[in-house]
């Protein structure tokens, strides 16, 4: 599906004008599949290495038209739920009927040339700003070879490119690519490697060593931490990260605080994560956390 | 240093607090002051025109005469407080009824006034009695009547402007919409105005139209002089009993200054303001009372701000105080709207318009420290009047950009922003100087016209785009009428091709356009000999030094503004009939015209067609078809001139007409059911542009607006959310500089807070003065009609 060259990549949402994935204004491309499986995952319809079919409920307008066409015979007549994801084999075909958009697919295949006009649509306004592209997902590095692929083309025009990783990747696979980025942002979730595995469904020990060869070899790389209330915000955790951080010889940390819009998803899509019905930080949790850091030595900017 | 930022001199706090507190009791006094009807422009310009010893006067003459009376008669008062005084009508904030021209029709909903819940207008049952009494006089006599001879065209003119389906014309109300040249009148003062129209008047023989018009102007000049000095007089009596020491010496300030001007040509800050103000009430008694722009006030106010602050009699602190003074003088004047004008022109509002910044006359960067003053004015009021625009220019400084900047992502709304190289570029090539372009500035909602050198009548004409759609479709009948109101296209079954649809469309265009040009010109012919209006020509270069009157193609530039309204609307439903019958062929167009006429009861068509994508989303094959509504409209309206020997040129903006020219068309193809608003000014349909700013602006930019001579109004929105620190200022300005860099016109920034919007619909009382942006202009939400408060929630929630 996404292996070779030439192949077309899986993506899921584009998103232009977003501010907050890197400097000035951007498009971020959310690349579809993820090798980690996060409880707090803010994109679960991303884990997927393939296109799926989302149900919309309070969309749908119960025509069942979806009913007619589906060659799979996938479509169920329950109020909550539309799609039998076991027999689906997300063809689309459904969603192509569907007027009122209450089935969708997620992922469409986009070639690179599709892809690249559309990225450079808002050309002056990175120019304007100091912006760019943000290549995002799911794990973009996954879909390595359609990044090789692309990424030269970015770079020819100029446009500032980021990455923002889980940090689960072969090294060589990121080696080849680092001219062309010049910005990595880099995700550590948990420093315990058993405590990785339960919220992430894989331990670090890859991440943590692609996090410090890309330390030595990559000049602007920029940690970053999903900050989940009784997972990671622990103060023994944070110390550990400030350490490695420390360690990697990175000064600096962008705190992504939890929210649980991401959980409302879950409902829509086939997925095996459940809702962690946990309160988001207050702004003095936040505030301690920070504090922590910056007792480290570690400067903080936390998102939002 | 920067020439923006002024040399402030140190203030003690204690001064500044004075000034600080006089101010806002101004703005107290007006904002709780309940806007009320009065009734004596109305009986004494009836009183005027029933005596027949002056029906035998020439009409120019009429016309000053009855303004004479009205400046010589009117009750007069001074606040306290005040600085800059006049007062526009016998109420602290007031409008008047002009009953010659669409005064009757507006004192059908004489007995509702009081009690309307939008925009409600104090009127007492004595005052209804008064003006019940002229009705009788002007029934037959007021102007769109006068604009036929023959009957039955007169009823079906009156009929037209009354439903208002295919267009509103806005000239039967008069005119007005101009900069005037306060320049002159600020340097030579009416004396000086006086004279040069006796030099001209000598070339002349009594009794020739010239002589006539300059004799006009000559009582005019006379009228406005004693304006002044009745205020004077007054400023005096007031002084000789007032106790406070201090406010007695500004009431012998006032008395000394009105005593001077508009007479003189203004010798200090404070007299230039007084001068323009009177002027400014006189003008909007005169003919409509809408959109008469002060304009460039930071330009020509500047060297009596320079002189007055070198030679020590001001100082910076004073000089704002003043004008901030003068700025809430201006929202007093309010006009006096039906409900159904309510629907079309919403708001308390009638555009007048101070604009600040952009190039000098060379095309060198003029911002200058009054600039600062009045964005800082603007700030810190925060009233639905005047309405502030800001010109940005190649050259323009820094300082005064990051000012502008600020200001808008912190949510004031206000300036809009003008963009010099296009609009100088626009204005040269449809007939001005470079000099005349550059030293532009915006009447009413957007126009761009020359100060004090345009007559260009840019709300000439409101015009409903979408419904030529809705009858080309229908063979030149609205669905569900048996008459043909349009001419006879081919029936939907025939058509084969977008291109059939095409040749429809430009028909029933070329049509209706033909029809509405037709009703302009005989409104314009009668405002022309039934409305001349020597005071508006004499502050308009070349009516006094040709002898000629504004209404009759005075002025050195001469044109009439036509608005091309709900352009997205007619884009989209072009395109998902291209999509859904020629492309995707999911029907044919017969079975969507029966949709249609149906007004798309079946709920899945109309999500269907809701879904096909919409203008506003940067894709060049939907965005296309707007850019060819647009310029249909623009080539049909070249092919007229007006009757003063101008061009009609297009407006992209519709102050609150979309919302009543929704209500009144059909069914159309983009999933949009009878009735429903259509999109304001330029901007796509509501809620429809759903990739975010930038993707906006480019499709936006598809328009070539160099073409679009009479301005356009794009709105901008963000949530407070994402224009929110740093980040969101710096996105700010790299969106602003991007839309201008790439040709835009013009913009307006929204920052919006949809929960405070949704609170304020629900407790009006708790938001009394929230202002928002609606269409060009700013206005009170609670001021909105409800429909138009549910849009701007819309508008706001909905943004990115």
């Amino acid at each position: 599906m996404n292996g070779n060259k030439g192949q077309p990549a899986i993506i899921f949402d584009i998103q232009r004008f977003s501010l907050h994935d890197g400097p000035g204004i951007r498009t971020t491309v959310f690349l579809k599949g993820c090798p980690l499986s996060c409880a707090w995952c803010q994109n679960p319809e991303s884990i997927s290495r393939d296109p799926e079919m989302a149900f919309y409920k309070e969309s749908c307008l119960g025509c069942f038209e979806c009913k007619l066409v589906c060659p799979k015979n996938a479509i169920m007549d329950s109020e909550e739920k539309r799609v039998r994801h076991e027999v689906c084999d997300a063809c689309g075909k459904c969603a192509n009927v569907c007027v009122s958009r209450g089935l969708r697919r997620i992922g469409e295949r986009w070639g690179r040339e599709k892809l690249i006009q559309t990225l450079l649509k808002d050309e002056a306004f990175f120019e304007e700003s100091g912006g760019g592209i943000t290549f995002s997902g799911g794990e973009p590095m996954l879909q390595h070879h359609f990044l090789y692929d692309v990424l030269p083309y970015l770079k020819e025009k100029g446009l500032h490119i980021n990455i923002e990783t889980s940090g689960m990747f072969r090294w060589e696979r990121m080696e080849r690519m680092l001219p062309f980025f010049d910005l990595i942002y880099f995700d550590l979730k948990h420093m315990d490697r058993s405590l990785h595995k339960t919220y992430t469904g894989v331990d670090n020990r890859l991440i943590l060593e692609n996090f410090l060869k890309l330390s030595r070899s990559f000049e602007n790389l920029q940690a970053r931490m999903p900050v989940i209330p009784g997972i990671n915000d622990d103060v023994e955790n944070i110390m550990k990260t400030a350490q490695y951080l420390i360690h990697a010889n990175s000064r600096t940390i962008h705190l992504l605080p939890y929210h649980p819009l991401g959980e409302s998803k879950l409902l829509r899509i086939h997925s095996s994560l459940r809702a962690l019905n946990i309160n988001p930080h207050q702004p003095e949790d936040l505030e301690r956390i920070e504090g922590l850091f910056k007792k480290e030595g570690i400067d903080v900017v936390i998102y939002q | 240093m920067s020439l923006f930022i002024s040399d402030v001199k140190h203030v003690s706090p204690v001064e500044e607090k004075k000034a600080q507190n006089r101010v806002m009791r101004l703005k107290q006094a007006v904002q709780d002051a309940k806007p009320g009807i009065c009734t004596e422009r109305a009986v004494i310009w009836t009183a005027y025109h029933k005596d027949g010893t002056n029906r035998r006067k020439p009409v120019c003459v009429q016309m000053a005469e009855a303004l004479r009376n009205v400046l010589l008669q009117k009750t007069i008062a001074i606040y306290p407080d005040e600085l800059i005084v006049g007062n526009f009508s016998s109420k602290r904030v007031g409008g008047s009824i002009f009953p010659e021209l669409h005064g009757v029709p507006v004192l059908m909903d004489i007995f509702k006034f009081s009690k309307r819940k939008t925009n409600p207008l104090q009127v007492s049952g004595r005052e209804i009695a008064t003006l019940l009494k002229i009705v009788p006089f002007w029934m037959f006599r007021f102007l769109a009547l006068k604009a036929y001879k023959n009957p039955l065209k007169k009823i079906a003119l009156a009929l037209h402007q009354l439903k208002g389906h295919f267009y509103v014309i806005n000239e039967s109300g008069g005119i007005s919409h101009i900069a005037p040249d306060y320049e002159t009148l600020i340097t030579i003062g009416t004396e000086g105005i006086r004279e040069k129209a006796c030099r001209t008047q000598e070339k002349f023989k009594k009794s020739t139209a010239q002589w006539e018009f300059l004799e006009g102007v000559k009582i005019v000049c006379d009228a406005l002089s004693a304006f002044g000095r009745r205020y004077a007089r007054l400023a005096h009596d007031m002084a000789v009993s007032e106790p406070d020491a201090d406010r007695k010496e500004e009431l012998l300030t006032i008395a000394h200054v009105c005593e001077r001007v508009p007479q003189k040509g203004a010798s200090t800050l404070q007299e230039a303001l007084q001068s323009i103000f009177l002027a400014q009430i006189a003008i909007n008694l005169e003919s409509l009372d809408n959109a008469v722009s002060p304009g460039r006030m930071d330009q020509y106010l500047y060297p009596f701000y320079k002189k007055d602050i070198e030679d020590g009699r001001l100082t910076h602190l004073e000089a704002k105080e003043r004008i901030a003074a003068f700025s809430i003088k201006m929202a007093e004047i309010i006009p006096v709207f039906s409900d159904y004008l309510t629907r079309v022109h919403g708001g308390m509002f009638n555009g007048q318009v101070i604009t600040v910044g952009g190039v000098d006359r060379e095309g060198n960067d003029c911002v200058n420290p009054l600039t600062s003053i009045f964005l800082e004015v603007m700030d810190e009021l925060r009233m639905r009047q005047p309405n502030y625009h800001a010109r940005i220019a190649s050259v323009s400084g820094t300082d005064y950009l990051k000012k502008i900047n600020d200001t808008l992502a912190l949510g004031s709304g206000s300036p809009a922003l003008y963009n010099d190289d296009v609009i100088i570029d626009t204005m040269t090539s449809h007939g001005y100087s470079v000099a005349d372009a550059r030293d532009y500035t915006a009447v009413g909602c957007v126009e761009p016209v020359s100060q004090g050198k345009s007559f260009a009548s840019t709300d000439a004409a409101l015009f409903n785009m979408p419904v030529v759609l809705e009858m080309a479709l229908n063979q030149g009948k609205k669905f569900g009428s048996v008459m043909r109101s349009g001419t006879r296209t081919k029936p939907a079954s025939e058509m084969t091709s977008m291109a059939d649809v095409k040749n429809a469309f430009e028909a029933q265009l070329a049509f209706q356009i033909k029809k509405m040009i037709g009703d302009l010109r005989a409104i314009e012919t009668a405002n022309m000999s039934h409305h001349p209006t020597p005071l508006t020509s004499m502050l308009l270069d070349g009516c006094v030094e040709k002898g000629v009157c504004s209404t009759k193609g005075g002025a050195r530039y001469n044109f009439s503004g036509i608005q091309c309204v709900a352009p997205a609307d007619t884009g989209d439903a072009l395109y998902a009939i291209e999509k859904a019958v020629f492309t995707d062929r999911k029907m044919s167009l017969f079975d969507l015209v029966g949709h249609l006429q149906k007004n798309l009861e079946d709920p899945r068509m109309m999500v269907y067609l809701k879904g096909i994508p919409k203008f506003g989303n940067d894709m060049a094959e939907v965005d296309k078809w707007t850019v060819y509504v647009v310029e249909q409209f623009i080539t049909q309206l070249s092919l007229f001139e007006n009757t003063r020997g101008g061009k009609y040129v297009a407006g992209l903006y519709s102050v609150t007409v979309h919302d009543h020219f929704g209500r009144v068309t059909g069914a159309l193809s983009h999933g949009r059911r009878k009735g429903e608003s259509f999109s304001s000014g330029i901007s796509p349909v509501n809620g429809m542009d759903k990739e975010g700013p930038t993707a906006l602006i480019n499709s936006v930019n598809r328009i070539d607006s160099r073409k679009i001579a009479n301005g356009i109004n794009f709105n901008l929105k963000f949530d407070a959310h994402t224009l929110k620190g740093e980040t969101g200022k710096k996105a700010l300005q790299s969106i602003l500089n991007t839309y201008f860099k790439k040709g835009g016109m013009q913009v307006q920034v929204n920052v919006i807070d949809p929960a405070m919007l949704i609170a304020a619909r629900d407790n009006p009382d708790l938001y009394p003065n929230l202002l928002v942006r609606v269409s060009g202009y700013s206005s009170y939400f609670n001021d909105l009609t409800p429909e138009m408060k549910e849009e701007i929630i819309r508008r706001s929630t909905i943004c990115i």
